[in-house]
């Protein structure tokens, strides 16, 4: 027990790491689909342009999460 | 998930390649070697299919440049189509059922779940749009005005030249590389169907992934060409 505890502190950062990862992540991509919904409601033949300019930025905002998914997949290797 | 490591010394000195990356990269770069060669073998004032495909590929480019980079645009658009087509070819193949030839260790996947291929395309644009910048204004690209504001904005242009690099090369990195994994996981829950949404999905992050590394090449020439740099 004693002799793998690190790698089980590890594995226990892996998971806070990808947990506030993400808040991060889903908090951007939520805005980024508030932000469409409000320029199509606003202006509906915007649409196609807006979503393109949507993905854009969800991907952005998406890579941070990703981010701490690489991060801990390194802490998991421990 | 693992690489086919080969090792190698060359005076003393300890390498070893992503045997897996190169053969999928290559086989990528000689796919789209010979889509260009077709698509340009019998150039004609009517365009037939193949022809007339690739020049509204090669308008989205010149429609992407032209929002964002005001004049003197075109001569970009060597780098950013190969970079495009690349990633996308390369993202792409990580779909195809490259898994049922086995190898010593490792897998055959998409190329771009390797660091080491994404980080030297990173480097690549890195130094393109320094260079470009260097092009365009002389030595006084690295030059700011002696002030307060000026010395923070150097220092922070001298943060982004490790930070944008780095930020590329793991975005598309960690895309492709998290798409295989979840692929696995949900191979894992249920062998049939289950993984198929989640390969349609990778589908669209493929073309939005390699859509997004083109934008913010261009974003970041268009930074370093900037008047207000």
């Amino acid at each position: 027990m004693e002799t793998n505890s690190l790698s089980q502190l590890a594995q226990l950062g892996a998971g806070i790491a990808i947990g506030f990862g993400a808040i991060g992540a889903g908090l951007g991509i939520g805005l980024a689909t508030k932000g469409l919904m409000d320029a199509v409601s606003r202006q509906p033949e915007v649409a196609g342009k807006a979503f393109g300019f949507f993905l854009l930025g969800a991907a952005l905002s998406e890579a941070c999460a990703l981010y701490a998914f690489v991060i801990a997949f390194q802490l998991l290797g421990k | 998930m693992e690489h086919w490591l080969y090792t190698f010394s060359i005076a003393g000195h300890n390498f070893s390649v992503n045997m897996d990356t190169i053969i999928t990269m290559w086989t990528a770069m000689i796919a789209l070697i010979i889509f260009a060669l077709l698509a340009t073998r019998k150039l004609s004032l009517v365009p037939g299919k193949l022809q007339a495909a690739c020049e509204n590929i090669l308008r989205f480019f010149w429609g992407t440049l032209d929002t964002m980079i005001p004049n003197e645009n075109r001569r970009h658009v060597p780098l950013i189509a190969s970079l495009f087509l690349f990633i996308l070819t390369a993202n792409l193949m990580g779909q195809l059922p490259l898994r049922i030839i086995h190898l010593k260790t490792g897998e055959l996947a998409s190329p771009t779940n390797d660091i080491n291929l994404t980080s030297a395309m990173a480097i690549i644009v890195l130094i393109y749009y320094i260079g470009t910048g260097i092009k365009q204004k002389g030595p006084k690209y690295f030059l700011h005005e002696f002030s307060f504001t000026g010395i923070v904005m150097a220092l922070v242009e001298l943060l982004e030249m490790v930070t944008r690099p780095l930020s590329l090369a793991i975005r598309l990195f960690a895309n492709i590389f998290a798409g295989e994994i979840l692929v696995s996981i949900a191979l894992g829950l249920s062998a049939y169907f289950l993984p198929l949404p989640i390969m349609l999905f990778e589908i669209l992050v493929a073309f939005i992934q390699a859509t997004v590394f083109m934008m913010l090449t261009i974003a970041y020439i268009s930074s370093a060409t900037g008047e207000e740099h």
